[in-house]
């Protein structure tokens, strides 16, 4: 099939589900409380829209922000860890286990000690992107050719050199595919803490509508969220693209 | 020394650091090991909390069922979709546009759907664990090389024989990879529902815990769960490695 039969056979089927459920949620089939008609949900963006997008707007602030934290610490900690063998070996079990252990699991201690508002979710939006960061940058720092550095050693780079003219490069694939999932994670964890204890934000939103059964809206800021972080790391793709180009 | 004495000794400083911090600090704050032995041995003679076994069932239960829902649902729609062109070409962007966005923001919507029992919980965590079994699925089918299948024909091999002593061999270690990822996501994810609201299970507990500041209890219930989520992951490597051994 053409690639444009692919589109319309996608935007076909979407419309088909759409009009299916508009026509299940009229004739009743299902309770209106729980399964708004999507022209209900359509509607409910009129009245849920601006404090939706407040939300929002006070959920990417601290997503970025705590992707901030996690890439600089991330990238920072993994050629650090890279490039010192020594180090690497003996901390190494300590960073998968702080990897592998489910962050939701410390979630309450988080809020305990740093209480309500947006520095928890900082911090907790923090920890979901450094790890996968971390350990991505430390295994490509690792696995950078020896070849290479010894080359450019023997004919006299410089350590400052040494990294920004080889190892730097070396790694750009694996920096930038470790930053395209940190974003994810970090914006997974505000949205945990703003459900878990939020007093702003765009899970807080998203736990209250839930709570007072306003369903429509609730679908509407879904949505609305959901668009927002496939664009997110859709652009991060595009710039991945751009970034091979530098490197080659 | 070597790099296993260093390991402990990091290990042991770690404790030894933790319980000094601990006991200079607020007790409701921070929980020095030596208070969490005596709360860990109160949880187990289930003197803290004399129903965690009914607790921790009930964990495992949905656990179980969300898991086999999405190995059904993950295998089905894999399949589905991995093998026939048109729809893979028309389906497969539109799941991982899904697969970028935080699955926690559909949470909410699954509370006010289920409601704060089980339901919800198992929807979570099917929802979390279908996506990697769906993909693996894919990836597999995409990395079975064709001219192998076209030979198994040529030489007469029905497609039932073809999917099992070709395909399935073929694809079993992504296959196999994707079906362990999916167990850890649904055993998270069922954790994470019960922490973000719930009246029963493992993760009620460690938000009443929480709740009531009784943090040595709060830090012995996630010890046991910790204990939960790996052995599963213990269990499921198992079967991985026997997996792999009959492919090999």
């Amino acid at each position: 099939m053409s690639r444009l039969g692919i589109v319309a056979l996608q935007i076909v089927t979407l419309a088909v589900l759409i009009g299916v459920w508009e026509a299940v949620a009229r004739a009743g089939v299902v309770d209106p409380l729980f399964v708004p008609a999507p022209s209900a949900v359509a509607l409910a963006f009129t009245t849920v829209g601006a404090t939706a997008l407040g939300g929002l707007g006070d959920t990417l602030v601290k997503t970025a922000t705590a992707y901030a934290l996690s890439v600089v610490l991330g990238v920072g900690g993994g050629l650090v860890l890279g490039s010192v063998p020594r180090t690497r070996e003996v901390l190494n079990p300590f960073v998968i286990a702080l990897y592998g252990m489910p962050k939701i699991l410390v979630l309450p201690w988080i809020v305990l000690l740093l209480g309500f508002g947006t520095v928890p979710a900082i911090v907790y939006g923090a920890m979901h992107g450094f790890f996968p960061i971390l350990v991505m940058v430390m295994s490509a720092v690792r696995d950078v050719d020896p070849q290479l550095v010894t080359v450019a050693r023997s004919y006299g780079a410089g350590t400052g050199q040494l990294y920004w003219k080889v190892i730097l490069p070396a790694i750009v694939p694996a920096v930038v595919a470790s930053m395209r999932l940190g974003i994810v994670f970090c914006l997974l964890g505000v949205l945990i803490v703003e459900m878990f204890a939020g007093i702003r934000g765009m899970g807080y939103v998203l736990g209250s509508l839930a709570n007072g059964f306003r369903a429509a809206e609730l679908f509407a800021a879904t949505a609305l969220v959901s668009a927002a972080s496939i664009a997110i790391v859709l652009s991060l793709g595009a710039l991945n693209e751009r970034l091979s180009h530098w490197r080659s | 020394m070597t790099v296993r004495a260093l390991q402990v000794a990091v290990g042991l400083l770690a404790i030894v650091a933790w319980e000094l911090a601990a006991r200079a600090s607020n007790p409701l704050l921070y929980v020095p090991p030596s208070a969490v032995l005596p709360a860990l041995r109160d949880l187990l003679t289930l003197r803290s909390y004399p129903d965690l076994v009914a607790h921790l069932l009930l964990t495992i239960q949905e656990i179980a069922v969300a898991y086999g829902m999405a190995v059904a649902a993950g295998l089905a729609v894999g399949f589905g979709l991995g093998l026939n062109r048109t729809l893979g070409r028309a389906y497969g962007p539109l799941l991982a546009a899904l697969y970028a966005v935080p699955a926690v923001v559909w949470y909410p919507s699954l509370m006010l759907f289920f409601g704060l029992d089980a339901a919800s919980k198992i929807a979570f965590g099917f929802l979390l664990g279908f996506f990697p079994i769906t993909l693996a699925v894919l990836a597999g089918i995409r990395q079975t090389s064709p001219h192998l299948i076209l030979v198994a024909r040529a030489y007469g091999a029905s497609t039932a024989t073809t999917f099992r002593k070709v395909m399935l061999p073929a694809m079993l270690f992504t296959l196999v990879g994707g079906l362990r990822t999916g167990l850890a996501l649904a055993v998270i994810g069922v954790i994470v529902g019960e922490i973000l609201g719930s009246k029963n299970g493992i993760g009620s507990l460690i938000n009443h815990a929480y709740g009531l500041s009784r943090t040595p209890d709060y830090v012995a219930l996630v010890l046991v769960t910790l204990v939960l989520i790996v052995s599963t992951d213990v269990v499921a490597s198992l079967l991985e490695r026997r997996a792999r051994k009959w492919t090999a």
